[in-house]
């Protein structure tokens, strides 16, 4: 998919989140970093169409995010930082299938496709069992099984390892560098992106560098002082 | 509605529900201890006011209907929807409108605490006690056919625990309009 | 935590359409209330344990699920014997638990997906008229029934918090933090719920 951002600009009223930028991406691993507050959720959420730009215009594939919203209905993922919220029903499975349902799936259709979605992610035995007894790791799976299901062509994911242990987020980390699926991926997590492609730094709501992902690093830290 | 409208809402019945499954709470100067869900009509109709508010408790509604135990004390299914004290439940929605109505109108995030509070208190008192009393003791005469006096008379025992219960949900509701105001952005 | 009241079976009322038993239970409910004969009403109590036995429930189990209501009931049948006449007591004690044994069997012999269901196309009327999106009342259900064990998680988290600093556990201390920190999460979770697509584009924004 490619994303293209058109001097594109978000505040909310005096506050500036993202000054105007004007960017054009296509890979298949995008990395973004910079430090809280630097306006990175902001830009992940401008591309899959979570926030309107203020200013100018984001494109994807060609089509304006929120002129032809509908004509890119389904076609992005979002994944969260926090994983339990992400799971909106009380049946994991019931959870995966909502996203298909909605869309009108139905039947053997539907069944078959939650089961693979569970497959894919090695959480089969997860199907019945209920949000609140499951672990950061396993939650963020799920929400990937429940994201993926319904195919879309790229995944933003917003720090999605934050907020799990040691343990779970080897896990995540490893499924995200497995994913087939293009993806952009917003993180402190400097390892999770230091092989990537490209990578974007914000600072203070701009962009201040953009390159491959070692030199990304190298200039991230330089910036953070440490 | 939007989607956040609509998850305050349900979110807010989960509260609902939960304040059913906690003990009872005994007071020293009252002779039967509270039950922290009897002040959910104040609770929601101060703190996500008047339409989100009401929701949340047409959403409780359906719970009871579909028969999952969400009352207090395990309470559920469609034959407390068709007793007699079936009238108080079904002026929960009303009363929580009503105190979501009245809080949006006497209290903003400018005023002094005390008054704050004072309009909280006011919106709870008639929307959380005036409003489901009015629709549950007719409801109630008319269902057992006890004289309607006689109910009005009756219900008068449950007043001190009831304005006490309006005076703690607007401690509560003036906190979380200092810690997360929801009541200013309306539905 | 939240089990249904719904029993698992395959009797003639679980075979029967949700909006039949509910009409059925509605138009029963509606000609005991205006029947005053005390035969009649006792043969309807009696019909009522029939019915609830048919599907599997016993005397007891029907008594431990209306318990609170019968007591009320109970007790304003006694204030009307006393207040108006023993025959007035007698009517509310055989035409109320008989309405509620009713109600109680279609509780029991109903699952949940069967009443969300019908309570969904129910709602499709008002969908078509723009009121509102019918299967926004299932997700708001799932909803509930999704974060209640982790708002009881939360207030038992907040208790022990309490304790452990020696400050009495008082209710008005509690709620506050309670509902702040559960409201806290709805941005999240609508953002979820939108970025799904669940509630169709025009939800967003």
């Amino acid at each position: 998919m490619r994303i293209q951002l058109e001097n594109v600009g978000l505040s909310f009223g005096e506050r500036v989140a993202l000054h105007t930028l004007s960017l054009e991406l296509s890979e298949h691993r995008i990395g973004v970093i910079g430090l809280n507050g630097s306006g990175k959720t902001s830009f992940a959420r401008l591309i899959a169409g979570l926030a309107r730009p203020t200013a100018g215009r984001v494109l994807l594939d060609g089509l304006d995010t929120v002129e032809q919203a509908k004509a890119l209905e389904g076609r992005t993922g979002f994944i969260f930082q926090n994983p339990g919220n992400q799971i909106i029903l009380p049946i994991i499975e019931d959870d995966i299938a909502l996203g298909l349902k909605s869309r009108g799936v139905d039947g053997a259709d539907l069944t078959q496709r939650v089961s693979a979605a569970l497959n894919r992610f090695g959480i089969e035995d997860l199907a019945r069992r209920r949000p609140h007894e499951l672990s950061g790791g396993q939650l963020q799976l799920a929400a990937l099984a429940a994201v993926t299901v319904t195919e879309p062509d790229l995944i933003l994911f917003d720090e999605p390892t934050n907020q799990l242990d040691l343990r779970n987020r080897a896990i995540v980390k490893d499924t995200i560098a497995n994913l087939p699926e293009q993806a952009v991926i917003v993180s402190h997590d400097l390892d999770l992106v230091a092989g990537f492609e490209r990578v974007l730094v914000f600072h203070e709501g701009r962009l201040a560098f953009d390159g491959w992902g070692h030199e990304a690093l190298r200039f991230y830290r330089e910036l953070a002082g440490c | 509605m939007s989607t956040r409208d609509l998850v305050l809402a349900a979110l807010f019945t989960a509260i609902i529900v939960v304040l059913g499954l906690i003990p009872p709470v005994p007071l020293a100067f009252l002779p039967v201890p509270i039950t922290a869900q009897s002040m959910g009509v104040m609770l929601a109709g101060c703190i996500i006011g008047a339409t989100r508010g009401a929701l949340a408790y047409v959403l409780l509604v359906v719970l009871v209907a579909v028969g999952l135990p969400v009352l207090s004390g395990g309470r559920g299914g469609l034959a407390v929807l068709m007793g007699p004290t079936a009238g108080y439940i079904f002026g929960w929605i009303v009363g929580t409108f009503v105190t979501g109505l009245l809080a949006q109108r006497l209290v903003s995030e400018s005023q002094p605490a005390l008054r704050q509070m004072a309009g909280f208190l006011i919106a709870g008192v008639v929307g959380g006690i005036v409003v489901v009393y009015a629709i549950g003791m007719p409801w109630l005469s008319f269902i057992t056919g006890t004289p309607f006096d006689k109910v009005v008379t009756g219900s008068v025992v449950f007043l001190p625990g009831d304005i006490l219960k309006a005076v703690i949900a607007s401690l509560a509701a003036r906190a979380v309009m200092v810690g997360y105001p929801l009541l200013p952005q309306r539905a | 935590m939240l089990n249904s009241l719904h029993i698992e079976g395959a009797s003639w009322l679980h075979r029967m359409g949700t909006g039949w038993k509910l009409f059925a239970l509605f138009v029963i409910s509606l000609a005991l209330t205006l029947i005053d004969n005390l035969p009649v009403l006792a043969g309807a109590l009696f019909a009522s344990l029939i019915v609830a036995r048919s599907i599997g429930m016993k005397e007891r189990m029907l008594w431990q699920r209306t318990k609170p209501v019968l007591l009320t009931i109970a007790f304003l049948a006694l204030v009307n014997m006393v207040l108006l006449s023993p025959r007035d007591g007698l009517v509310i004690l055989l035409r109320l638990p008989a309405i509620l044994f009713f109600a109680s069997a279609v509780t029991a012999s109903t699952s949940l997906s069967a009443f969300i269901d019908c309570l969904t196309r129910a709602a499709m009327p008002l969908e078509k008229m723009g009121l509102l999106r019918a299967a926004d009342l299932g997700l708001a259900l799932g909803l509930v029934l999704r974060f209640v064990p982790e708002i009881h998680e939360r207030y038992r988290a907040l208790r022990d918090a309490h304790q452990a600093r020696g400050i009495p556990v008082k209710l008005h201390r509690l709620l506050g933090p309670l509902i702040i920190s559960t409201l806290k999460d709805a941005d999240s979770i609508a953002d979820a719920i939108d970025a799904r697509g669940i509630r169709g584009q025009k939800s967003r924004h």
